[in-house]
């Protein structure tokens, strides 16, 4: 009896802390772009860096791990239950909702950069199955090679060699990994994060970049790539997509999330 | 304490049967049904096996739920091909007489369905190591065109709307949504512990031809067939052709070496798992060793110990093929608990 009341008074700070923390969040939001313009699936018509013009029927990806970085150049990590696959967001321009993600349980204060992972992390990469956005329902999974797709693009351009005019490519896998981590500073301004206050980040992604960045793709000599290997060169684009758009800081509702 | 277990048994068993809801009813039938339960074992001598049970642990009802799975041709696209259409109990769950797999409408696929038993020991699955968790295997034939043809999206919504696999599934996990991960974790169960360990090989009972056969065995194929399992789980080319025409490893690894070498098979049970090799070139024993003796072709992908082939008379090769047939686990084909079920 005595044990088990020493037992919840040991918790309460713990419990306290907790529940503070919890109501504590940040929020990302993303928007598509494509150079200058946004991205309208299936409608809107680009051109990429070696003029080809093209559409987009189709861009997921997977954002991982992320985590913030405080002036002193320490870092909050969120923590999740080790099966959950929480730490793991599936981005899909077709879904609104997934354009948007929240950080919980941050403490409060200021914090100057994000870093998360584009793709799956090696040991999630190998686990066995799994929920969430990790479930291989999702239809981010390879079965010919098991592993996650990190990232989806696909469409159509007149430049296409392949049947339809269609582009696809799939990028994952690799050894080493074709996920890539990616860090954005907030710039001048930190983001506080305090009990009356929420910070939202947008980020701009721009598939022009993923075309473009680091290896120029020209889609006449590449209308797939669905393996490590020939996908490398867009992996190595990828984190040239990622900026900081702006940032936002509004009232927090007392109580409320 | 223990007078009053004596006594609340029965009664906890009664209670089963007669007041229970049709979730512990399920239980109870999957614990007799099963019974035994086949479990993850480790006979004395063998390595450590490397898919962890312990995050996956297997109870009646969930293999009882794997087996039903497995024997369950509405898995497939339109309900005609099972996992167990291709992997039959008699022939050690490889597919007879079917050199290449035989999939939905017939269509054919490109290798030979290899023998499913001791699958916790294998680092990699499939002929090129292409699977590396066996809870993930089962995506490849659900989702191959010419084998089931089906998707999760597609499969899961049949299972979920059949009352029988929603009290199976909560029996073997608890309250919950059947999803992709509990059926996946189901059908391991059950694959997981296709456990063959029980050959003449295992219990010394060889003759002397048969004797004769193990020391050549350990002479010249025990370096990559290595016991216990008879695998060293390595990727080797073994001669088959000059030029494979299956890139074999080499679309994993993506290394040019590596076209043409396949994942080492087991050899336990492999009297009755004919036809042979990834192919399913060879349909007896005899034609094997023949191979192994005078058909080696050369290519960058051979192993060196092979190389020129291996001098075995043919007394030797019929010394070989006897020891082979001694590694066939009677019991492991004959039992009941791996059968197909009843409706
Ligand atoms: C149409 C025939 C066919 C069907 C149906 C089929 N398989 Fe297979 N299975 C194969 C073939 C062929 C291979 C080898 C593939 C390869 O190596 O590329 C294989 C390989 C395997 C392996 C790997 C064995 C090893 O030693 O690497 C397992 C495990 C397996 N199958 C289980 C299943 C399960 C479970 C199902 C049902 C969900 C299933 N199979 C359905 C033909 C089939
Ligand atoms: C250098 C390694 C190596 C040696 C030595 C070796 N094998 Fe093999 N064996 C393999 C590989 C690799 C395969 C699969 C090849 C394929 O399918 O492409 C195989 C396949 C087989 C198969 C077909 C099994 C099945 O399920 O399809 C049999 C039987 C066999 N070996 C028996 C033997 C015997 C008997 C010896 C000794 C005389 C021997 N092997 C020596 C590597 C070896």
């Amino acid at each position: 009896m005595r044990r088990a009341a020493l037992l919840i008074l040991a918790m309460l700070p713990g419990l306290a802390a907790c529940g503070r923390a919890l109501e504590l969040d940040a929020e990302i939001d993303i928007s598509h772009v494509v150079g200058s313009e946004p991205l309208r699936l299936d409608e809107g018509q680009y051109r990429n860096a070696a003029g080809e013009a093209f559409t987009v029927q189709r861009l997921r990806y997977y954002l991982s791990l992320p985590r913030l970085r405080r002036a002193d150049g320490s870092w909050f990590e969120p923590q999740h239950p080790a099966e959950s696959a929480d730490a793991y967001h599936l981005v899909d321009e077709a879904k609104a909702e997934s354009r948007r993600l929240r950080i919980t349980g941050l403490p409060a204060g200021k914090y100057v950069g994000i870093e998360f992972l584009l793709g799956v992390d090696d040991a999630r990469n190998h686990a066995g199955a799994q929920t969430g956005a990790l479930d291989p329902a999702r239809g981010m999974f390879w079965t010919w090679k098991s592993g996650y797709i990190f990232l989806v693009l696909e469409g159509t351009s007149p430049q296409s060699p392949a049947s339809g005019g269609r582009y696809s490519y799939h990028v994952g896998g690799g050894e080493p990994s074709l996920a890539r981590r990616i860090y954005l500073p907030f710039g001048e301004r930190p983001i506080r994060v305090e009990e009356r206050v929420k910070p939202t980040v947008h980020l701009a992604v721009d598939v022009g970049a993923l075309l473009s960045a680091v290896n120029p793709v020209r889609i006449a000599q590449l209308p797939e790539a669905m393996d490590p290997v020939a996908a490398r060169p867009l992996a190595d684009n990828a984190a040239a997509m990622f900026r900081v758009d702006h940032l936002h800081h509004e009232p927090r509702r007392r109580g409320g999330g | 304490m223990r007078r009053r277990a004596v006594i609340l048994l029965p009664l906890i068993v009664v209670v089963l049967l007669f007041a229970a809801n049709g979730v512990l009813r399920q239980r109870l039938a999957d614990a007799v049904e099963s019974f035994p339960t086949p479990r993850p074992a480790v006979p004395p001598g063998w390595p450590a096996p490397r898919y962890d049970f312990s995050a996956n642990p297997v109870t009646a009802s969930g293999f009882e739920l794997g087996r039903r799975l497995f024997h369950d041709p509405r898995l497939s696209r339109d309900g005609s091909i099972s996992c167990a259409s291709c992997h039959q109990q008699f022939a050690a769950f490889a597919h007879l007489d079917h050199r290449v797999s035989h999939g939905l409408n017939g269509a054919n696929g490109t290798r030979n369905a290899p023998p499913l038993f001791n699958l916790a020991w294998q680092p990699e699955l499939m002929w090129d190591g292409a699977i590396h968790n066996l809870e993930l295997q089962p995506l490849a034939p659900l989702g191959n065109p010419v084998e089931m043809g089906e998707t999760l999206e597609g499969v899961l919504p049949k299972l979920r709307a059949d009352a029988g696999y929603r009290r199976r599934f909560e029996a073997a996990f608890g309250p919950g949504e059947i999803d992709s991960r509990r059926m996946l974790l189901a059908l391991t169960q059950f694959v997981g512990t296709l456990h063959s360990a029980d050959s003449r090989y295992d219990r010394d009972e060889l003759s002397a031809q048969e004797r004769e056969g193990l020391a050549l065995f350990r002479q010249h194929c025990a370096s990559c067939h290595r016991e216990p399992l008879f695998t060293d789980y390595s990727y080797r080319g073994n001669g088959l052709d000059a030029d494979s025409a299956d890139l074999g490893r080499s679309v994993i690894s993506g290394k040019a070496e590596d076209r043409g070498r396949f994942k080492v098979p087991s050899l336990r049970n492999v009297a009755v798992s004919a036809p042979y090799m990834h192919d399913g070139r060879f349909d007896t024993l005899a034609q094997v060793l023949r191979h192994y003796a005078s058909g080696i072709q050369d290519s960058a992908a051979l192993d060196p110990a092979l190389r020129g082939g291996l001098s075995l008379n043919p007394e030797q090769q019929q010394a070989l093929v006897a020891f082979l047939e001694s590694l066939t686990d009677e019991a492991f084909l004959q039992d009941d608990r791996y059968a197909e079920p009843l409706p």
